[in-house]
């Protein structure tokens, strides 16, 4: 898979020469990763509004190699890249792709996780996960790699409304906007877990030429 | 008629009337008996085609959808299945959750959040009746792929699966998982004679069912060390076991106990086991002479 990458390790000025993973034109994969990532393509949201999916993504080589890159200080990639069985099964494979912004979401957890003062745990299918999988079914920001479904801060599991709106308020206090779904049980809220996400944000990395 | 025929139809009313005996004894609303000998073919029928409330049994046939999924690679046996304790009513699909409670052990319970394995969440739902795992595992494959499958096998008779456990609304419309005697024997019998997909898949089924941890009912009163792969299921109304049954030196037989009661009655586990002991006993005292 490593012969569709058309960019090298990013070394561009000013960022990190040690980040390890390659950027990946998403038009260039193989047909069966294309169908199931939709790289650049346009997809609606739950109120019918297109939004388009991102095009460039990190190859993950490896389930090792993620369970040693840390996005953040506190978060490696694994963390993010959870899914099941419902995912697209070339997805469930490796070299995995997840899209450029998880860098973003990452830096936002850790700044969640600082105000919570402690451990912040994403569950599987809650990281990214593709347009492909069976639980998305609208454009949802998880497909971005910008959104966490969070069940657990600490020891408290987050499956009742007094812990979900609580810790729903410290991330809107400390991540100018961020959305988190309102406590609930409809489609579009949430009672199992806190999901917060950054909107429908491309990462475009800046040696790109698109 | 010949002589065998004979004998066979004498040796069938004979355990026929004790389970009348039991049943009358036991003070169950209804029981329902279905036996089939590996061995000689012997089979009884008693109330076979009464329909019950399936309780967990009903995770034998989903047992055999999670396998079917297996069978066309659709799943694998390390497939991860992610942990959640969400479901959705059959009932204009309003949300419900799984009581923690009710489940043997905290296993699946205390992965929520995670993934677990299909193998493992298979073991679970049988071997301590995981609510949890099992409508997980229902999520995943779907009752209407569950159905297809046991129409397949031509197991689809006296099985009727129509929704996840512990769905409450769908319980109180009266919308039930039933099972009748006969029909999870033909499962069972299916699974005994390595039929189902292959004698490889059928044989990883009958692990699972050997590793059944309730055993107060058809195991209970066997000599200590018989085998018994099994799956119990017990809900406040009804009392269930149904399992294949290794004797030293012989084929196995099968055997389903099904059994209705008050909610406050009495004694099922005991009225399970000695219909068991005594079938055990008619087969093992009276050997077939076939």
């Amino acid at each position: 898979m490593s012969s569709a990458v058309t960019f090298a390790r990013n070394t561009a000025i000013g960022e990190s020469p040690t980040f390890p993973l390659r950027v990946v034109d998403g038009l260039t994969l193989p047909p069966d990763y294309r169908r199931a990532l939709r790289p650049g393509e346009e997809w609606k949201d739950a109120t019918g509004h297109p939004r388009q999916l991102p095009r460039y993504f990190y190859e993950v080589p490896s389930w090792d190699s993620a369970m040693k890159i840390e996005l953040a200080t506190h978060f490696l990639l694994w963390e993010f890249i959870q899914v099941d069985v419902r995912e697209a099964a070339p997805l469930r494979t490796f070299p995995r792709y997840v899209p450029c912004a998880i860098t973003l979401l990452a830096v936002c957890l850790e700044r969640f996780r600082e105000a919570v003062g402690t451990l912040v745990h994403i569950s599987a299918n809650g990281g990214y996960r593709s347009p492909s999988h069976r639980f998305s079914k609208n454009a949802t920001p998880h497909a971005w790699g910008v959104a966490a479904n969070i069940y657990r801060i600490g020891d408290t599991y987050l499956d009742n409304r007094s812990a979900i709106e609580r810790f729903s308020l410290i991330a809107r206090e400390t991540l100018p906007g961020v959305w988190t779904r309102p406590y609930g049980a409809p489609t579009g809220y949430a009672e199992d877990h806190l999901h917060l996400d950054l909107g429908y944000v491309l990462s475009v990395p800046r040696d790109v030429k698109s | 008629m010949a002589i065998t025929d004979v004998r066979t139809a004498a040796r069938e009313r004979a355990l026929t009337e004790q389970i009348e005996k039991i049943e009358a004894e036991s003070g169950a609303k209804a029981i329902a008996v279905a036996l089939h000998d590996t061995e000689t073919g012997f089979e009884l029928h008693y109330k076979a085609d009464r329909w019950f409330h399936a309780a967990s049994t009903i995770k034998v046939p989903i047992l055999l959808g999670v396998f079917a999924a297996i069978d066309r690679g659709d799943l694998l046996p390390h497939s991860r299945v992610h942990v959640r304790n969400r479901f959705l009513s059959v009932v204009e699909d309003i949300p419900f959750r799984v009581e923690s409670g009710r489940d043997a052990n905290s296993a699946v319970h205390n992965a929520i959040g995670k993934m677990m394995r299909v193998d493992e969440l298979a073991y679970h739902m049988i071997t301590t009746s995981s609510n949890l795992a099992t409508n997980l595992l229902l999520g995943v494959i779907g009752a209407k792929a569950v159905n297809e499958t046991l129409k397949e096998l031509g197991v689809d008779e006296g099985i009727e699966l129509r929704r996840g456990v512990e769905d409450e609304l769908a319980f109180e419309k009266g919308i039930n998982n039933m099972v009748t005697a006969d029909g999870l024997l033909r499962i069972l019998v299916l699974l005994s004679r390595g039929k189902a997909f292959s004698p490889a898949l059928s044989r990883r089924m009958m692990d699972i069912l050997h590793g059944q941890e309730f055993n107060q009912g058809i195991p209970a009163r066997l000599p200590k060390g018989t085998r018994v792969a099994h799956k119990t299921g017990e809900i406040s109304t009804v009392a269930h076991d149904a399992g294949v049954i290794y004797l030293p030196k012989r084929k196995p037989y099968v055997l389903v106990v099904l059994t209705e009661w008050d909610p406050t009655g009495s004694g099922r586990s005991r009225t399970i086991a000695s219909i068991s002991h005594t079938i055990y006993e008619f087969f093992t005292q009276f050997p077939s002479d076939e």
